[in-house]
């Protein structure tokens, strides 16, 4: 049988930013098993279907640019799979595109996001423009300092905010690593803001596919 | 246009970020029904009071809410109980109790529905009207909506809630819950009141409106008489469905985004039980025993599994394993489920049929603990209950069991039962003893290995609508000193004891038999901030003792005295089919200590038959 390796794009939003990257896979799963799509499961003791997902997303985020990797056990036009999929997602789940894998889940490198909402933006604009920006990031191992300043690789304010940061399985900012900062250090609230990932992208700065 | 609450949803958003599970409170499951508001005529909340995890794992909520949601006009939403991370949150923000699919505040609705299966969940349904915003006194709700409606088993003696609920609904709802949701479309277009409401609602069978009914009481406490309005039959009978077979069965269910505590499919297969347990409400209050016919079950299962993706399928009813064709279902079955990677389990597997076949056929599918339920420790304590097994059933199961590389088992039994003796609670530890030796009897048993046999002691509840409705409960020192009895005579390292904690069963017991006047005393422990009394982490005894002292009543009144046969009990004007005579016949017999045969073998007229025409108790033959 011919093994399809088949990459997902799909949107979380809305209600569905509150299922948790845990139980994604289940939501995920299911609606394959809905969607009836022939699909690929481990062999052993305890076959479990197959699917990788990339990139955890905070439970909370919402996201434009969400992927998931599968492998069909027949080739089908992607069009069908995707059309079959979003029939059987939830509606805050969409599949935006489906292909064959060009990059590896290690040639992820960063991702961008729109952070908008109740926010002074002008405020911002100066704290992003500060010459360090000190911030606690907590690890596995415990907390380690950082300057957020060094790993901003892009930022634009307007009346949203459009941010560039590490992500990817070595090294990874969460967004809200920064609004955190940005509260902490000039005592603005960050609280009703919304962060929205739109963009994987690799070392070179190409879309991740 | 599908509608949804916005300015609820933005209110939401501002914190469930940092709320534990948030999925569990903000709606949008593949499944959840969606509606036009503008199109919708009669809006029912259906409230569970537990947390999320339980109440959606739960199969008769999964029913009404795709029943109801089936007629265009009306739209049913779910509700649980938030925990109380959340409700800090909402009270602090004044966010009301909102459903789950609009995000609309409950108080909105024409409805709202109270599922209630266990009695500790009471002061949480006090909670979750005061949650909404709606006043908990039903005599302080004076317009129409929402009226305040129960269902569900505890609805048999629903006394001590009658304070708090307009109506109750009484026995299977299928179809009264249509009917109800017709009389509230045609009152709201006629704009009438609550009282006209209340007493069209009376005249539908199964409907109970307990403002209805007066109560006067002797001065020993005991019910002297119950009298009814003009309006409202002097008893009120349980609906059934008399065609199961082509009962609304759902196609489809709301899968959850996170994880609950049954998180699979679930068919029923059948409805009542043959057994006759007499300490068991469950087998008396669902008679008549009724099936679905083997092809209605199997075509179920595959349209849910479909629809709803679930790898596991689990079959629901009191005993699975007395439906009558059970091997050629679970044939069926397993040929559908294996071909598409689904998991069957079976719970509710009883003892006395667990045939080498059956066994296979779990075996294929799933391995996971094996329990057993033989209640008592010795065979004249199990006839007292009609607990119909034998020490070989339960050995020859084991054997299978262990034969089949099963190592646990777990054993079941109740402390406290009518005539219980010091020999039938050291009966208990010789037939667990008995179990252990039995692994080792098996010559091919993995060297090196050991059994573990965990014993679960929970203390008799005596309940309305068995047999043993008359009987006591055991006073705490009595059922400690059993307790320590058995401790003492145990040795054996491989048997495992848990125990139930008497408080939490002597609360169950009162609230269970309780009358009207306990009604203060729930709306007083809620006062003093009780609710989820089932969780241990929630439960304050204190707080209940003080309840009831505050409002002058005692506990052992309700739980631990014998109650005479002509003693007028308090649900008396509940008429759930099985009659009085019989539960007092039953009651001599356990007391003579003589079994009486499954409805398989031979109907023992316990009134169902005869009051439902005959045709429907489909358990002989
Ligand atoms: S009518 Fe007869 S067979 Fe039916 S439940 Fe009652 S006792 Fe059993």
């Amino acid at each position: 049988m011919p093994l399809v390796n088949t990459r997902v794009f799909f949107s979380k939003r809305d209600r569905a930013k509150y299922i948790s990257h845990l139980d994604l896979a289940g939501v995920m799963q299911r609606a394959i098993k809905r969607a009836a799509l022939p699909v690929w499961y481990t062999e052993g003791y305890n076959p479990r279907m197959y699917t990788q997902f990339m990139l955890p997303l905070s439970l909370g985020q919402e996201s434009l640019r969400e992927a998931v990797d599968m492998r069909l056990l027949e080739q089908l036009p992607y069009s069908e799979v995707a059309e079959r999929m979003n029939d059987a997602l939830p509606g805050d789940i969409r599949v935006t595109e489906v292909g064959v894998p060009v990059f590896k889940n290690t040639d992820i490198a960063a991702a961008e996001y729109e952070i908008t909402g109740e926010l002074d933006f002008g405020q911002f604009r100066e704290f992003v423009g500060r010459e360090h920006i000190p911030a606690e990031k907590k690890t596995k191992k415990g907390v380690s300092e950082l300057d957020l300043k060094q790993h901003i690789l892009f930022v634009e304010v307007s009346d949203k905010i459009t941010i560039r940061l590490p992500a990817g399985v070595d090294f990874n900012i969460n967004p809200q690593l920064v609004l955190d900062a940005f509260s902490a250090l000039t005592g603005s609230t960050a609280a009703g803001s919304h962060i929205l990932r739109t963009k994987i992208l690799t070392k070179n700065g190409e879309e991740f596919r | 246009m599908l509608y949804k609450n916005l300015e609820m949803m933005k209110k939401l958003d501002e914190f469930l970020p940092e709320i534990q599970k948030p999925a569990r409170y903000i709606g949008g499951e593949t499944g959840s029904v969606m509606k036009d508001k503008s199109e919708v005529d009669v809006r029912f909340a259906f409230c569970f009071p537990d947390t999320y995890e339980i109440g959606m794992s739960h199969l008769g909520m999964k029913i009404l809410y795709a029943l109801k949601n089936n007629v265009p006009n009306y739209w049913c939403e779910r509700v649980f109980m938030p925990l109380p991370d959340m409700t800090e949150q909402m009270r602090r923000r004044g966010i009301p109790l909102y459903a789950l699919e609009s995000l609309d505040p409950v108080s909105e609705f024409d409805f709202v529905g109270f599922t209630i299966q266990y009695e500790l969940c009471y002061t949480t349904i006090l909670e979750m009207l005061d949650l909404a915003g709606i006043p908990v006194l039903a005599e302080d709700r004076k317009s129409l909506t929402p009226i305040v409606v129960g269902g569900g088993p505890c609805v048999c003696n629903a006394e001590p809630l009658c304070d708090f609920f307009d109506i109750f609904v009484l026995g299977e709802g299928e179809e009264v819950n249509l009917e109800l949701m017709a009389l509230m479309e045609r009152c709201k277009k006629e704009n009438s009141t609550k009282e006209e409401f209340l007493k069209l609602a009376a005249k539908i069978e199964g409907i109970y409106v307990p403002s209805l009914y007066n109560v006067e009481y002797n001065e020993n406490g005991t019910v002297k008489a119950i009298t009814h309005a003009p309006d409202a039959p002097e008893t009120v009978r349980k609906r059934i469905i008399r065609d199961f077979d082509k009962v609304y069965a759902p196609e489809n269910f709301v899968v959850p985004f996170c994880d609950i505590v049954h998180n699979r499919a679930v068919v029923e297969v059948l409805r009542g039980c043959i057994r006759g347990c007499r300490f068991c409400q469950a087998g008396f209050i669902y008679r008549p025993f009724r099936e679905k016919s083997k092809d209605t079950i199997i075509s179920q299962t595959k349209t849910l599994c479909q629809n709803t993706g679930y790898d596991e399928v689990s079959l629901s009813s009191l005993s699975t394993s007395d439906f009558s064709d059970i091997e050629g279902l679970l044939s069926g079955l397993c040929e559908y489920t294996s071909k598409n990677r689904i998991n069957l389990s079976l719970p509710s597997l009883r003892v006395d049929r667990f045939s080498e076949e059956v066994f296979q056929k779990i075996n294929d599918v799933r391995k996971s603990g094996l329990t057993f339920a033989p209640e008592a420790g010795t065979q004249r304590l199990r006839d007292v209950i009609n607990k119909n097994i034998t020490e070989q059933n339960v050995l020859d199961s084991v054997k299978i069991a262990f034969e089949g590389g099963y190592t646990a088992v777990k054993l079941y039994f109740m402390l406290g039962l009518p005539t219980e003796t010091d020999d039938d609670i050291r009966g208990i530890y010789d037939l667990a003893k008995q179990v252990v030796e039995q692994f080792y009897a098996n010559p091919d048993r993995k060297k090196g290995k050991s059994p573990s046999v965990s014993v679960s002691l929970s203390t008799f509840i005596p309940k309305p609508f068995t047999p043993f409705e008359f009987e006591p409960q055991d006073s705490e020192e009595e059922i400690r000193r059993k307790q320590k009895l058995l401790m003492d005579y145990a040795s054996d390292r491989k048997i495992t004891f848990s125990r139930s904690k008497y408080e939490v069963s002597l609360l169950e017991a009162v609230l269970a038999r309780g009358d009207r006047r306990v009604g203060k005393a729930v709306y007083l422990a809620w006062k003093k901030g009780c609710f989820l009394d089932g969780w241990d982490e929630f439960f304050s005894f204190e707080k209940w003792k003080e309840a009831f002292s505050e409002c002058g009543l005692e506990m052992s009144f309700y739980a631990n005295r014998r109650r005479e046969y002509d003693e007028i009990a308090p649900w008396s004007h509940m008429d759930f089919l099985v009659s009085k005579e019989f539960l007092i016949s039953e009651n001599k017999k356990a007391h003579e200590g003589k079994p009486t045969p499954n409805c398989r073998e031979k109907c023992s007229n316990c009134g169902v038959a005869s009051k439902t025409g005959g045709e429907i108790c489909r358990a002989v033959g």
